[in-house]
């Protein structure tokens, strides 16, 4: 896997959606391989191989039979600097990225995740979602994704990470002999964006044709190896890992107001938000859900946790560890996954990069009922929160004022 | 290890055992990761429930773990998640799973609790409630997918007269109308030991685990005069159906096809081929990716295939795209020319090389998860494939041929039966309207 550290948090107002762009640019060919010549040459080789962009990083990921796995370093060698830019090959894949962009609006979740990422960040790029905004898209220019690559894809910006079966030294001289020569390119002086702390609850309402009502809260949390962001992944295990958690129980079970409900709090470097969902059965008021969510929540920061209950977060979260282990690919991803986000003086050196992963466990164990009340005090608050509702709005008049142009 | 891979073919040494009450036990160790899996099927799933009774299959196996004669539903659930395991119980179109994933220390936990819901689920009534009201709010909730809707339209159109035109999670209507006792009676129809398989993966010990399935699943009275429903065959329409599906979405989706094969079929290794060929390959080396999307732009998702769904009944040969609503002409009569040059026209050596390479180099990294093992090993039981399958597959096929793929490609696929589905901003004609005109 190749991972390089940039994604949608580093693109400018007015050119979202470029990293990922760019990612589907990549497989368009390069100066050594003609179009539909990588794919082609994994099949050939009985490989897949994919890509993905997020916020923080775009990864691109082969997997091969033991015997045959260095092809894959030649084709990332090779499109880490001379990938080929054809404007026409721009135009027809700015419609596949836009095709991509429009099966998120018919989805369920993007709209109400996309407004509520967008009023929680006003200044931080986490205000815009990785696919783009569609008006960015659609004023893209080849020019700009060559700027942009320019940029960002070089040695300097990237990690490679290798799993299974091959000899390390053998290894060590191919790359070396694939990437050695490519200079390390420049030095891009990170951006210091802060969202300021957030002085009141903010609320947020999509309109939307649908069935069935959707509840997102995000409370700005603390980044990857914060020292208090190890009691919110326990606090998500406890309220919502299983059929024995606490939002299963109350919502599910006890309310039956929802058909399902979960937290989820993901590692980023940058301060990102910590997300409790719920999709909320037809006569049930988003309002009662929400209220139920709270009660949920204020019960963990007055510590009404049973250490039963506390150990039973933990062993999850390890076991969960050991089965994201458990083929090479997964192990790829996880280690290349924090080489790239756990940076920066401000990660303890024991936790730093790839470490991450060495130390996590023991960082989950020492959280207490005490410690994860307390971090739960600090970042559940009202006034922290940014609270979206989905709500359903059948087509009463053409308020946007904008149909579907249908062009692509 | 039991589990061994190189270049092109996989070994696995299963270890297959039929205890006196007629439940298959499989097993294949290995020891890589302190993991296991434990995977049962029963052989039931909505094709075995009536129409009135859509739905009953699926909440009979999401219900099993709402309480047993010696566990409550909330007991089960904190054993579970205290472990660390994951737990899953669903039912599709062919079977009734429960399925669970530890680590290898709580294995014996596992297995007790994968027994007991087999043997002793009680379906408390106001778990049944439960379950049935929030399965009426899912069904309402998976149509804001517009992708499953046009799917579940095609389905309906293509497999009339089966239990498959149904989609396993059933309509409102039929499931508002499922009592307790439909549930309880299809349980004890079909959770029988000589109606499951069960599978185990992982870092397990074979004859400590045929030690421990005996003394928890042994004394499971297997049920005397035990037999299956028939399930009426789907069969190809006469000629060409067109629908078309008003919905008020940013894309078209189309799905064109007919229906499919049954994974025994002796065909179903040249139309995997085929498939590839045609419109399955993960990246764009397939035709209708590579021309639909890579060179055309029409679409993010576009693929086509006969095989993924063929099953114990025929599936569906399907080909699929979502569009904006002014590419739908294109789209539409792109797919339809690939379907149409596939049968018309020999494929090339080359496309037949690609697609023969990919298949069996690839074919090792599906094997690499103890939970994929244990579906191998289920497919194997379910449809006699032979535990040295993944041995004999390389070879199966390298022998499809140019003329192997222009056979069964003619036998099996037909231009001029297709069913055509578009839901999106169209109306009954399958012209395009704009949001407006919806209302």
């Amino acid at each position: 896997m190749l991972w390089y550290r940039v994604g949608s948090r580093d693109e400018e107002l007015g050119q979202t959606g470029t990293s990922h762009f760019l990612e589907h640019m990549l497989f368009k060919g390069t100066d050594r391989y003609a179009k539909g010549a990588i794919d082609l040459t994994t099949h050939l080789n009985g490989g897949i191989n994919n890509a993905f962009t997020w916020l923080d990083f775009t990864a691109y990921y082969f997997s091969f039979a033991s015997d045959r796995w260095q092809t894959a370093l030649e084709i990332e060698a090779s499109r880490m600097r001379d990938t080929t830019f054809a404007e026409e090959e721009f135009v027809s894949e700015k419609q596949v990225v836009e095709e991509e962009l429009r099966i998120g609006l018919d989805g369920p979740w993007e709209a109400l995740e996309n407004e509520v990422w967008a009023t929680a960040f006003r200044q931080h790029p986490y205000h815009s979602p990785t696919v783009g905004w569609l008006e960015d898209l659609e004023s893209a220019t080849g020019a700009d994704m060559k700027t942009y690559y320019d940029r960002w894809y070089h040695p300097r910006n990237a990690t490679l990470v290798i799993v299974g079966d091959f000899d390390t030294r053998e290894a060590l001289a191919k790359i070396k002999d694939m990437f050695g020569s490519i200079p390390p390119g420049p030095v891009v002086k990170p951006r210091n964006i802060v969202e300021p702390p957030q002085k009141g609850e903010k609320r947020v309402t999509v309109k939307k044709e649908t069935p069935v009502e959707r509840l997102l809260i995000g409370y700005h949390a603390p980044p990857v190896a914060d020292p208090d962001n190890y009691a919110l992944h326990v606090a998500a295990a406890i309220l919502s890992t299983g059929k024995s958690s606490r939002l299963y129980k109350r919502l599910v079970d006890q309310d039956k107001s929802v058909t399902v409900a979960s937290a989820t709090h993901h590692d980023h470097p940058d301060p990102a938000l910590f997300l409790v969902q719920a999709e909320v059965k037809p006569g049930f008021k988003l309002a009662d859900v929400e209220r139920a969510v709270y009660d949920e929540i204020d019960r963990l920061k007055r510590g009404d946790m049973s250490a039963a209950e506390l150990e039973k977060a933990k062993r999850l979260i390890e076991a969960d560890l050991v089965m994201s282990n458990e083929e090479p690919l997964q192990q790829a991803m996880l280690l290349g996954q924090y080489e790239t986000i756990a940076t920066g003086e401000r990660v303890p050196e024991d936790s730093r990069g790839f470490r991450y992963l060495d130390t996590m466990l023991d960082r989950i164990n020492a959280v207490t009922v005490e410690s994860a009340a307390r971090v739960a005090r600090k970042y559940f608050t009202e006034d922290n929160r940014t609270v979206g509702y989905l709500v359903d709005q059948p087509n009463e008049s053409p308020a946007d004022g904008k149909e579907s142009d249908g062009g692509g | 290890m039991a589990v061994s891979r190189k270049a092109g073919a996989v070994k696995l040494d299963v270890n297959r055992l039929v205890l006196s009450n007629g439940l298959v036990l499989l097993i294949a160790e290995n020891h890589s990761t302190p993991l296991v899996s434990i995977s049962v099927i029963a052989r039931a799933g909505s094709r075995f429930e009536p129409d009135e009774k859509a739905g009953l299959a699926s909440l009979a196996a999401e219900l099993v773990e709402e309480g047993t004669t010696t566990r409550t539903s909330r007991q089960i659930a904190e054993a579970i998640d205290s472990s660390g395991g994951h737990l899953m119980t669903f039912g599709d179109y062919q079977s009734n799973r429960v399925a669970l994933v530890s680590l290898s220390r709580d294995f014996n936990l596992g297995l007790e609790i994968a027994a007991d819901l087999l043997m002793n689920a009680v379906f408390p009534e106001d778990k049944v409630r439960q379950q049935i009201d929030r399965r009426l709010a899912q069904l309402k909730s998976r149509l804001d997918v517009p992708r499953t809707q046009a799917s579940d339209v095609f389905n309906e159109t293509v497999f009339r007269g089966t239990p498959q035109h149904r989609p396993s999670v059933g309509y409102e209507k039929t499931v508002g109308a499922l009592s307790r006792s439909d549930i309880e009676q299809f349980y004890r129809r079909y959770y029988v030991p000589n109606n499951t398989v069960l599978a185990i993966a992982g870092d397990v010990e074979t004859s400590q685990t045929i030690e421990r399935v005996e003394s928890v699943l042994g004394g499971w009275q297997r049920a005397s005069g035990f037999s299956s429903p028939d399930v009426p065959r789907p069969g190809l329409e006469a000629q060409a159906v067109e629908k078309h599906v008003t919905a008020p979405k940013e894309q078209v989706n189309v799905f064109i096809g007919h229906v499919g094969i049954e994974r025994k079929n002796p065909d179903y290794h040249a139309l995997l081929v085929m498939d590839m060929i045609l419109g399955s390959s993960p990246g764009f080396t397939s035709r209708i990716p590579r021309i639909l999307r890579d060179q055309q732009g029409l679409a993010y998702s576009t693929f086509a295939n006969i095989t993924s769904s063929a099953g114990v009944d025929p599936g569906r040969f399907v080909a699929y795209i979502g569009t904006a609503p002014g590419n739908l002409d294109r789209a539409r009569a792109g797919l339809r020319g690939e379907i149409a040059r596939i049968v018309e026209e020999p494929v090339s050596g080359e496309e037949l090389d690609i697609a023969k390479s990919y298949l069996t180099g690839s074919f090792v990294l599906r094997f690499q998860k103890n939970a994929q093992v244990s579906e191998f090993m289920l497919d194997a039981e379910i449809y006699g494939l032979g535990f040295d399958y993944l041995e004999k597959y390389p070879d199966l096929i390298r022998a499809v041929t140019i003329e192997d793929v222009t056979r069964v490609t003619r036998k099996h696929i037909h231009p001029e039966r297709l069913t055509t589905v578009v839901v999106g901003p169209v109306d009954e004609t399958g012209r395009m309207i704009s949001k407006q005109e919806m209302l």
